[in-house]
């Protein structure tokens, strides 16, 4: 009993050791390489990675963009064939980000950071949401021409219905089929919405657009091509909507989904003392609040207020916020037969 | 100096702290399997439940085994929510249909037992780096062509497991830990009250005159009585002995007074007086120092007794040889008592103190002298050996000693009622000596007129 009493004093003082603040004095002397895959615009990041240099100018950051299933089955080839990989994976892919904490490729993160986070954005002191972003419509008003503006889901279906001619083409969202993050959010739109196949159906009809990013879809809307990009990442979005009047965002009446970015340290992180440091100040305040003001993405601690902190509250217009939780039960739809079945309701070929 | 014990309170915290920690451990083990079961039994279900949602879905389609993953399948063990789960279903040729291909199967020792429909058989193995608690639920499937079981297979890590075990050891020992903690703590404190009463008994005897040898009146528990009733009981012996050296003192100087007074008398007679009176008044004063004399050796010879039998160096030493010394001292030269001693014994062996047993024998010789001396004295030393037991008597033929005072004979300065001159200390040294010896020794009369001093000592061998 005792000998557990020290052990949690000794980890009590490790937490402590681990705060921003002490790590900066101790720690700022770090140097080495860190190699970061991650699925987020080098340029959204940019800044948070430019702070981090800031408090540790002696580590020296390798930042790789990759798409999310590449990400995913780069470092598991490279895990296979035991080649140097990643110090830290951070992905939007919540499920195969999940699936690689599961299969036992994380290393643990223990400090009083981790701790604070909410508990749906961290799963066994292995994997950790450091982003806090919604899955929104985005609208060019413009081309909607005097229609009113779908605010849900099921407003979106109906105007669909009403004018099939009119939305021929006009839709787009991630590609469920090529984009991890795209089968991801189609995934969790299935498990949450009870009429997501005549969604789906309505999608099909109009001919849906897919991309592979956000960005392409968002592109599209601005250019006026599209005119509704349909679950796309609120942080991308909003940049959208800061340089462009007519672009609107639409958080979804029935319920919108909040994905996290996720981030794991890989069990054998060559450079796992900088991961652990720069893990660390991107979940600490100074780290978020970066990640608030300056990137695009927005916090997911609860201590600082961000653009979505309100959101909750009015919810005759926004409707719920529903965060995607960080746990085990993201594996179910990475199962190759469930994959299957979705896809096949997806593109309407077993209905 | 007083010899110290360990502290009664040591003792009892001690002993209640050893039995405590030997019942600790015992409960800690005992505890642990039984919580290790309860959190096994409690989150099976949970296993159990999640495997047989999956079986529910398994259909075949197309010839093919299909299953569809439910969601609520592996949210549900979410109840766990730090345990990583794995799952598998595996079709009647033993391919995996979908999940994790490679999990542990279970053990062969219990392959074969498959019950339909029951909640499925548990079982511990490592997995990826952990050990996993996994459930393996067969379906029986029947269709043209396919025959077979379908077996799912969840698992899941023992995290939120031993985390409930260990809360359930904790939750059931705390309280017993804080209550034998609680016990030591109380006797720690309680042992001062419950020793308050021999404070006080301490008190009431420090605080007595030394000349207060009366009986212990503080009240004290009943644990306490027997040492109470022991130092009473001492204090009484302590209180007869004081009497009894009074009266020693008493006698001894009413002893020494009587000759000296004698002394005195004959002296002052002398003065003035003529040849003849003055020579019959020395003659008196001679008796009269003679027997002074011989009462101091004899206080002498008490004390050397008592503190020879007090220090009791005992050595191997021959009694015949002893008797013919103390013989030669005893009986002066010039005298013309006749004083003999006859034995059939060439040696006689004795462990003992040689020095004590002379002075036995001369105090008897004396004694015989002094009480028959007359006419008709006659002084008889037999010793004999029987049964590994010595046998000395020494005879005389003065008055002797009726029975009814033969007890009170051995006491000291007790002087019968015969009136005989006499320091009355002999048989007292005698008796003391014998006994420190584990012999005895007793009175008799002796026939035809006398008395009989009967020492019986046991031999070498005894």
């Amino acid at each position: 009993m005792l000998r557990r009493a020290c052990l949690g004093l000794l980890l009590a003082v490790s937490l402590l050791g681990c705060e921003p603040t002490t790590s900066e004095e101790s720690l700022s002397g770090a140097t080495g390489q860190l190699v970061i895959y991650s699925t987020t615009d080098e340029a959204a990041f940019e800044p948070v990675v430019a702070d981090f240099s800031k408090a540790y100018p002696g580590v020296r950051i390798a930042y790789v963009e990759l798409q999310a299933f590449e990400l995913d089955r780069r470092f598991r080839d490279e895990m296979a064939s035991a080649k140097p990989s990643a110090d830290l994976l951070l992905s939007s892919a919540m499920d195969l980000q999940i699936k690689l904490a599961n299969d036992g490729y994380a290393k643990p993160h223990i400090s009083a950071s981790a701790k604070s986070l909410p508990s749906w954005a961290r799963w066994r002191d292995e994997a950790f949401g450091f982003s806090f972003e919604p899955l929104v419509m985005v609208i060019n008003r413009k081309e909607l021409a005097g229609r009113p503006i779908p605010r849900s889901r099921q407003q979106l279906v109906a105007t669909i219905r009403s004018e099939p001619d009119f939305w021929q083409n006009r839709i787009g969202t991630y590609d469920p089929s090529q984009s991890s993050v795209g089968y991801f959010v189609m995934s969790q739109d299935a498990r949450h919405s009870s009429d997501f196949a005549s969604m789906a159906e309505a999608f099909r009809d109009v001919g849906i657009v897919t991309a592979q990013t956000s960005s392409a879809i968002l592109d599209q809307v601005e250019s006026g091509r599209l005119i509704v990009g349909y679950n796309i990442l609120g942080s991308y979005a909003r940049t959208r909507e800061a340089r462009d009047p007519n672009i609107e965002i639409v958080y979804p009446g029935e319920y919108t989904l909040a994905v996290t970015r996720t981030a794991i340290i890989p069990a054998n992180a060559a450079h796992s003392k900088a991961a652990h440091l720069f893990l660390e100040y991107l979940l600490s305040i100074r780290g978020q609040r970066i990640l608030t003001s300056r990137s695009s993405l927005s916090s997911v601690r609860p201590e600082i207020e961000n653009q979505y902190s309100h959101l909750g509250i009015a919810e005759s217009t926004v409707g719920p916020l529903k965060p995607i939780s960080l746990s085990p039960g993201l594996l179910v739809y990475l199962d190759a037969a469930k994959r299957k079945k979705l896809m096949e309701t997806w593109s309407g070929s077993q209905n | 100096m007083i010899a110290q014990t360990t502290s009664l309170r040591l003792r009892l915290v001690g002993t209640l702290g050893a039995f405590f920690l030997v019942s600790m451990v015992a409960l800690y083990f005992a505890a642990l399997a039984y919580a290790r079961l309860a959190a096994d039994k409690s989150y099976d279900r949970l296993l159990s439940g999640s495997a047989l949602s999956i079986a529910e879905t398994i259909s075949i389609t197309d010839g093919q085994v299909a299953v569809d993953i439910p969601f609520a399948s592996l949210d549900m063990l979410s109840a766990a929510p730090d345990d990583r789960v794995f799952y598998r279903v595996v079709g009647p040729d033993q391919r995996t249909i979908t999940g994790y291909s490679d999990l542990p199967k279970l053990p062969a020792t219990r392959r074969g037992s498959v019950d339909v429909g029951n909640a499925g058989q548990f079982f511990d193995a490592p997995y990826r780096g952990e050990q996993v608690r996994f459930v393996s639920l067969g379906r029986l499937i029947a269709q043209p062509g396919m025959k077979g079981f379908v077996f799912v297979q969840v698992g899941q890590t023992r995290r939120a497991r031993d985390g409930l075990a260990r809360e359930l050891v904790f939750g059931s020992l705390a309280p017993i830990l804080l209550l034998g903690i609680f016990a030591v703590a109380i006797i720690w404190i309680g042992i001062d009250r419950a020793l308050r009463p021999l404070g006080r008994l301490g008190a009431e005897l420090a605080e007595r005159q030394p000349q207060d040898l009366n009986p212990v009146e503080t009240a004290v528990p009943l644990e306490v009585v027997p040492v109470v009733q022991a130092i009473n009981g001492f204090m009484r012996r302590l209180r007869e002995n004081v009497a009894a050296l009074r009266t020693f003192i008493a006698d001894a100087a009413h002893q020494i007074r009587t000759p000296l007074a004698a002394i005195q008398a004959q002296a002052q007679l002398a003065e003035g007086g003529d040849v003849e009176e003055v020579r019959a008044s020395l003659a008196a004063v001679s008796r009269n120092a003679a027997k002074l004399t011989r009462l101091v050796n004899q206080m002498l010879s008490d004390a050397t007794i008592q503190h020879r039998s007090e220090v009791r160096v005992f050595k191997e030493f021959d009694l015949v040889a002893t008797i013919r010394q103390s013989l030669r001292e005893a009986v002066p030269l010039t005298d013309d008592s006749d004083v003999r001693f006859t034995t059939s014994l060439r040696t006689a062996p004795l462990i003992g103190d040689r020095l004590m047993m002379g002075e036995v024998v001369k105090n008897l010789i004396q004694n015989a002298l002094t009480h028959g001396r007359g006419d008709h004295s006659e002084v008889l030393i037999e010793l004999t050996e029987a049964n590994g037991e010595y046998r000395l008597a020494v005879m005389d033929r003065g008055p002797g000693i009726p029975p009814s005072d033969r007890d009170q004979a051995f006491e000291r300065f007790a002087r019968g009622n015969s009136g005989q001159p006499g320091a009355g200390l002999g048989l007292a040294i005698v008796r003391q000596a014998v006994e420190s010896h584990n012999g005895d020794v007793n009175l008799e009369g002796r026939p035809g007129g006398g008395l009989v001093v009967v020492i019986t000592l046991p031999g070498k061998g005894a």
